[in-house]
């Protein structure tokens, strides 16, 4: 049997380790499953890249899932994903009934995972069969319809573009790639600079900067606050966790997994969208919406099923079209890029056997991450008060040592993560979006040379208009999403207009 | 409009196009950005003051010096023992200890104690595993 191949001991084992790192990473407030997946891409370097995939993909799982455990047992989320499980699971904790709101939760993830994981694996090779049809032109195009929709979908429009736009202008620095089909000459570095600067800076230090320094930086700024103490846990024994709260639910749990799966779909949204989308649809489309927000399971299906369909969902346009869907799987190219895959519309083709060993990482995690919350769900609640002054150094620490082995010990990586780590926690005070420009940063080459090349080849602009009928629907769908933003935010102004004077 | 819209690239200075559109595209939207949020901008200084009054200094700024030295020492260190990954581990364990130390509430006994027992074992741990089992330099 071919999958026998990559489906050895060490597989699983490094699933079961991943996931359960995962789970704590997202169990301690403050600590994302990017910051996991950043922290722990040096490990995949000489794991080669099936076992390092399953790592990798196993703290995905469990870091998107592991936010629900202090969401419920203290109200404050554990990732930003798991807001919404606030709402209805922390109530219910008050009330004693924190084990079985946990249970439910854990439940709800599973169906969240595994819907999205059966969108991936019949979803993802058909996108890719298209899209191996694209020329330059419209892959230019997707690359700019992916910023705009992140654009989009930010806080602030004006500022997610230009987030967006910074990131691809700081990945022009450096050398024009000869072997991409450049002229090798150096653009964009300062004088006195190109011995460091001659290959711009690396993709995984910036990364590793961004989401795990920076992070670091916030929370030093912020006093590193006190976790919780064991005394304020209250898993509350008492309430007995029974299946058939979940008699009713079946069409909140397909509605939650889908639209967490469409959000995962769309580029650079991340998982705090799909579980607000899908708890919001879930309380407008009760019988009874005052239940919600007062300890209402349906609210905690609804956030934890939403939040996991992300996890398949993200990968659908990284497998297919090379595009990350989230900032997560933008560190999964950083994986790819490690092990010199490239990913696109011909990974799967090219690498039948990778692709299924990443479907049955993603299944296995998804069932262990069920099986270590689901059992284990007593000491999981202690992790939540893990003290911070003793993971934050050691992750420091391991942020310094993935940056300086990247490309096998530069200094230089070490002072790239330096100077995003402070860049990640200036953006976030000048309201500069991350996600955009990370996609912008990722995608920044491979968009220039689809641009340049188009114009080499074709000598007009209106190529950019003309070249396809999936040309102009793409042009369509990249107007729609600019002005459908446009639309919403002006509704939004009106309405605060509106509540300030009312 | 056909001809406004023809350009020829010539393939010596065919670096040099991308960059300057996006460094454009980024003026006009900086520009855009300035016009919008006007009073976001002016009122920049009176952010910047309220976050420095309202930061841990010592945690924030402690982090910063640390780390900065940390960096500046690993390959000096390093050198000393070369391809050895004693540099990283020697200045991995004082700093990953004053790191702790420096983030900690109550500096006790009770404290104190798996803190460095942490900040001795971990960097050690990471040590072996990237010297010796997956062959990767360290500082």
């Amino acid at each position: 049997m071919a999958i026998f191949e990559f489906l050895t001991p060490m597989f699983v084992f490094l699933i079961f380790a991943g996931t359960l790192v995962g789970i704590i990473f997202g169990a301690i407030p403050g600590m994302t499953a990017t910051m996991a997946v950043a922290v722990c891409l040096p490990l995949t370097y000489s794991l080669g890249l099936d076992n390092g995939l399953a790592l990798l993909l196993g703290l995905y799982v469990g870091g998107i899932s592991g936010g629900l455990v202090p969401a419920i047992l203290l109200g404050i989320p554990g990732t930003p994903s798991s807001i919404t499980t606030t709402f209805d699971g922390y109530p219910m904790a008050q009330r004693g009934e924190g084990e079985k709101a946990l249970r439910i939760g854990i439940v709800a993830s599973l169906i969240g995972g595994l819907v999205s994981l059966a969108a991936l694996f019949f979803f993802a090779p058909a996108l890719a069969e298209f899209a191996i049809k694209f020329s330059y032109v419209e892959k230019f195009l997707i690359i700019f319809f992916a910023l705009t929709v992140m654009a989009a979908l930010s806080e602030d429009m004006l500022l997610g573009i230009f987030s967006g736009f910074l990131g691809i202008f700081i990945s022009l620095i450096g050398v024009y790639d000869v072997t991409d089909g450049g002229n090798g000459q150096y653009r964009l570095i300062p004088p006195g600079t190109e011995y460091w600067l001659e290959s711009g800076f690396s993709l995984l230090p910036v990364l590793i900067g961004l989401f795990g320094l920076a992070t670091i930086l916030e929370g030093a700024e912020a006093g590193m606050p006190k976790g919780q103490s064991l005394k304020d846990i209250e898993v509350g024994a008492h309430s007995r966790f029974s299946w058939s709260v979940f008699k009713g639910q079946v069409a909140n749990l397909l509605r939650s997994s889908g639209i967490g799966t469409f959000v995962g779909i769309l580029p650079g949204v991340g998982g705090s969208a799909a579980s607000i989308l899908s708890y919001t649809a879930t309380k407008t489309s009760s019988k009874n919406p005052d239940s919600f927000g007062k300890g209402n399971p349906a609210g905690i299906m609804a956030s934890e099923a939403g939040n996991n369909g992300l996890t398949g969902g993200a990968l659908v346009p990284l497998l297919s079209l090379g595009i990350p869907g989230d900032s997560t799987t933008a560190l999964l190219i950083g994986a790819f890029t490690l092990q010199g895959i490239q990913v696109g519309p011909l990974f799967i083709g090219n690498n039948p056997m990778t692709w299924d060993s990443m479907i049955f990482a993603m299944l296995i995690a998804n069932i262990f991450m069920f099986g270590i919350m689901y059992f284990a769900i007593r000491w999981l609640a202690m992790v939540v008060a893990v003290p911070k002054h003793i993971l934050f150094p050691v992750i420091l620490m391991m942020c310094v040592i993935g940056a300086y082995t990247i490309n096998y010990g530069i200094m230089f990586d070490v002072w790239t993560l330096l100077i995003f780590g402070i860049f990640g926690w200036l953006m976030v005070k000048l309201r500069l979006e991350v996600a955009p420009f990370i996609i912008g940063f990722i995608l920044g080459p491979s968009a220039e040379i689809y641009f340049v090349k188009s114009l080499e080849s074709f000598g007009t602009l209106s190529i950019f208009f003309t070249k396809s009928w999936i040309a102009m629907l793409l042009w369509v769908l990249i107007l729609g999403s600019v002005i459908g933003s446009a639309l919403l935010a002006r509704r939004k102004s009106r309405e605060r207009a509106a509540g300030t004077s009312g | 409009m056909s001809e406004l819209l023809r350009v020829t690239v010539d393939f010596d200075r065919s670096h040099l196009i991308f960059p300057t559109l996006i460094g454009g595209i980024l003026i006009l939207l900086g520009l855009a950005i300035l016009l919008t949020h006007r009073r976001a901008i002016t009122g920049a200084g009176a952010m910047w003051a309220e976050t420095l009054a309202g930061m841990d200094k010592i945690r924030f700024f402690g982090t910063l010096v640390l780390t900065i030295v940390y960096f500046l020492l690993m390959v000096p260190v390093g050198n000393l023992w070369p391809n050895t990954g004693l540099g990283f581990l020697i200045c991995s364990i004082p700093f990953v200890a004053l790191i702790g130390i420096l983030y900690m509430h109550e500096r006790d006994a009770r404290g104190l104690v798996p803190m460095l027992i942490v900040s001795v074992v971990a960097p050690t741990i990471v040590w072996w595993l990237f010297t010796y089992v997956f062959a990767l330099t360290l500082p």
